[in-house]
């Protein structure tokens, strides 16, 4: 069944996203990027048309037929002031259509915004398919929440022209607040603030039930990323003439190191606090080549770029005028575009709004990931699944030596069902009890016992053969069922254990925090039990050996394997680790000798010795008895 | 028999007790019931089918889709540390370019061409090729145009490398940054060779 994609149709660059098993994915372009930039172009001599990064790249050779930012020009007329305003810093060429809609000649031809959008919208829908490996002919596009009508029809005419049933227009903002999970309470008020790389954006919105209304919107279309990078680029030139005379403006090919320099640093200064601009050979004079390498703080950055941080408090105190709130009736907010990557900027708005704003998404596509969630449910992709829960804490049973043996580990997605083969302890035991525990800790009294049940009615048989089958099972309400089944007897019994009798959410927290704590000293504890274990085990199988096969074998190596044997028992006795250790050791070697003795070849161990865990699938139980 | 003629409601309306009548109508009632019931439920079971056969579906394609991805992480794993490391060769290349006349015969030179040639040599054993540009043909899906001589129509040929690009295994690690000219400023050679 064809896949609704939600595309982020930006004025600088396009993101494309789309549910995949519950889950918005952002899907990479054909060059492996996530990122689109939104730039057409047509190599007049060829006729070769690009889109995307190639086209930017060639925008320098061909400035007349390269367009970006076409979306400032999408439904508007040439005669908009705000048409006027930014035709000034395109050098592409502008006219009117008959009816006065703006038209961008491209080529030989003009054409309209919506079919230069088309174009970059062709290239998501390609990209996508390929990636898909499918059809993709359905689409959710967001829209900044002021663009009226004529702006929005126009965003809908590029999809069709493109070969895209636009399914629906969404804002920007309600997408961004869909990428959080935010709506599914009754009415609350959230504000979205988006820095992008170009323009600035705040919409107050009111969400509720599936409802979203947007209550006002202000911004400013040209404040962004860039001009925070330019303030670095400046203080860069002006350090380095400072230091050596040389305006580096003047060089393209340093300004061009010295672009990415300065938008590497910026980024790193988000997550540390100072950082270095090396770049050596930089350029030259008459004295020689001249290096640059300065280094750029985090307070120095702030100071920089202050002001343009500042410049944002206006039209957001502004859109809350309009909507008639204080900034602490907010109850939700939520950051978008990548500068809001910076601390400075964070921390500016959690002042201003005094709640912690939301930003766990990545802030570059969360609006693509915001109408891939829509479009998710226009396809009815959330209706089908009833919320997919997980297990927040590993479920298990108790077994010999008192540990913990996990059936279904934490973070696993419900309905599931596990099934695992025990057996019994001890020679003739007749019944097994099944204590059903929840949490991390390896030892079984370090969880929380949620279940307990006894299956009796075992044949009596040598421990460690009859088949007891163990299997939980949750259904998709979390509701867990616990059976013992015996293979052999066909006897079975089980529980119900509700979620309610597991642990809340604060527990849940505690006990993983704990396990982490704990993790050395529990791992040690287990090893020692399981040490044990098999010290008994060995023991066990080598005491039967004895008693079974006592006339095959030699007598000398007989007596030599009981020491061993009691000296195993006495180190069990006495609970000393290493000496178990090494009691163990010694009769396994001794096990070995009888049998190459009885066998006439080296190496071969007795075949009373009980499977570890790997043939048949079956691992020692402790059941204890009524 | 009598119970037979009974049950002839057509014909003979009056003869219906209103007990029979009320049992009747609950056989109907119930009849109804159940066929609204059996619809509802097929409804739901054509539903849910639909919905586990898109489920199936969607998981064979990320397992497709997994698997290519793994493989091109694989091949294309260690392009984030390259990409990191090609402005060290940059700026080796930029000092070796600008080394002056009196210090070229100089062994401790030699050294360094030396070191300079391992860590090219390094990288191709990784897959890394230069993107040839000087005197080519400009191509937006290898070179990134920063310079520009002469007009836009005019300007088709790389005539001077600024920055060499290079390729990881098939794909554009990094383009080449150049200047575009006319044809026949073409240099022989580009700026950074030593």
């Amino acid at each position: 069944m064809p896949k609704v994609i939600g595309i982020d149709l930006g004025t600088t660059n396009s993101v494309v996203a789309v549910m995949e098993g519950g889950e918005p994915v952002v899907i990479p372009n054909a060059e492996g990027s996530r990122l689109t930039p939104s730039v057409v172009a047509v190599n007049p001599k060829t006729g070769e048309r690009l889109v995307g990064q190639v086209a930017k790249r060639q925008a320098i050779t061909n400035p007349d037929n390269t367009i970006f930012s076409i979306k400032r020009f999408m439904g508007r007329k040439l005669d908009d002031p705000a048409v006027e305003r930014d035709r000034k810093l395109v050098p592409y060429q502008l006219s009117a259509a008959e009816n006065g809609d703006v038209r961008v000649k491209l080529g030989e031809k003009t054409y309209s915004p919506q079919e230069i959008s088309a174009m970059i919208l062709q290239k998501l829908k390609r990209d996508a398919e390929a990636y898909l490996g499918e059809p993709v002919t359905q689409a959710v596009i967001t829209v900044p929440a002021y663009f009226n009508d004529s702006q929005r029809q126009a965003t809908k005419d590029a999809g069709t022209i493109a070969g895209l049933e636009v399914l629906r227009i969404i804002n920007e903002p309600t997408a961004s607040a869909l990428a959080y999970g935010l709506g599914k309470q009754n009415d609350e008020e959230v504000a979205v603030y988006d820095l992008g790389g170009g323009t600035f954006d705040i919409s107050i919105l009111r969400l509720g039930d599936g409802v979203f209304e947007v209550i006002s919107t202000n911004g400013d279309t040209h404040l962004g990323g860039d001009d925070f990078d330019q303030r670095i680029i400046d203080w860069i030139c002006d350090e380095f003439k400072a230091q050596e005379g040389i305006d580096m403006r003047q060089d393209r090919m340093a300004l061009q190191r010295l672009k990415e320099a300065a938008e590497k640093a910026k980024v790193e200064l988000s997550s540390v606090l100072q950082a270095e601009i090396n770049l050596p050979f930089i350029t030259a004079d008459a004295s020689g080549p001249k290096h640059l390498v300065l280094t750029l703080t985090r307070a120095k950055l702030e100071q920089l770029t202050g002001d343009l941080i500042e410049r944002t408090k206006g039209p957001v105190s502004q859109a809350l005028n309009d909507a008639n709130l204080q900034p602490s009736a907010v109850e939700e907010v939520v950051l978008v575009g990548g500068q809001t990557r910076m601390p400075a900027v964070v921390e500016m708005v959690k002042k201003y709004f005094n709640r912690e704003p939301h930003k766990g998404v990545n802030p570059d596509e969360v609006v693509a990931i915001g109408a891939a969630i829509q479009a998710g449910v226009l396809q009815g992709d959330v209706k089908n699944v009833l919320l997919l829960d997980v297990t927040p804490l590993t479920l298990g049973i108790e077994t010999l030596g008192g540990v913990m043996t996990p059936l279904i580990p934490r973070n696993t997605t419900v309905p599931t069902a596990k099934s695992q083969v025990f057996s019994t302890a001890a020679d003739n035991q007749t019944s097994v009890e099944i204590h059903v525990l929840q949490g991390e800790r390896p030892m079984a009294h370090d969880n929380k016992s949620i279940g307990r049940f006894i299956l009796d009615g075992i044949l009596p048989a040598p421990r460690g053969l009859p088949q007891i089958e163990v299997t939980f099972d949750i259904d998709a309400n979390g509701i867990l069922s616990v059976s013992a089944k015996d293979k052999a007897t066909g006897r079975e019994q089980r529980i119900t254990i509700t979620a309610s009798s597991g642990l809340s959410k604060d527990e849940i927290e505690k006990m993983t925090k704990e396990a982490e704590a704990h993790a050395e000293e529990d791992k040690r504890a287990r090893e020692v039990i399981e040490s044990k274990n098999n010290a008994d085990s060995l023991a066990y199988s080598a005491e039967k050996i004895l008693r079974e096969d006592d006339g095959k074998l030699p007598a000398a190596l007989k007596d030599e394997v009981q020491q061993h044997i009691s000296a195993v028992r006495t180190a069990l006795e006495r609970d000393d680790p290493n000496e178990i250790r090494s009691a163990t050791e010694a009769l396994s070697q001794a096990m070995q000798k009888l049998g190459a003795a009885v066998y006439g070849q080296a190496g071969a161990p007795g075949q009373g010795e009980p499977p570890k865990g790997g043939d048949e699938g079956t691992v020692e139980g402790e059941f204890r008895e009524v | 028999m009598e119970p037979a003629n009974r049950h002839d409601e057509q014909t003979e309306p009056q003869a219906e007790t209103p007990e029979s009548e009320a049992v009747r109508q609950e056989g109907q009632d119930e009849v109804q019931s159940l066929t609204v019931q059996l619809q509802n439920a097929q409804a739901l079971a054509e539903e849910n089918l639909k919905g586990w056969q898109r489920s199936q579906a969607d998981f064979v394609n990320y397992r497709r889709r997994t698997e290519q991805e793994k493989s091109e992480l694989v091949k294309f794993a260690e392009s984030g540390l390259i990409l990191d490391l090609l402005p060290v060769l940059d700026d080796l290349e930029r000092a070796l370019a600008g080394l002056p006349q009196e210090l070229r015969g100089l062994t401790w030179i030699d050294g360094i061409l030396l070191i300079e040639r391992k860590f090219r040599s390094i990288l191709e054993a990784h897959g890394v090729t230069p993107i040839e540009a000087s005197g080519k043909e400009f191509d937006p899906h290898e070179h990134e145009a920063v310079l520009r001589d002469g007009e836009p129509g005019e300007a088709t040929v790389v005539t001077a490398e600024l920055q060499r690009g290079y390729r990881l295994h098939d794909r554009v690690l990094r383009p080449s940054l150049v200047k575009v000219g006319r044809p026949s400023e073409s240099e022989p050679k580009t700026e950074n060779q030593s």
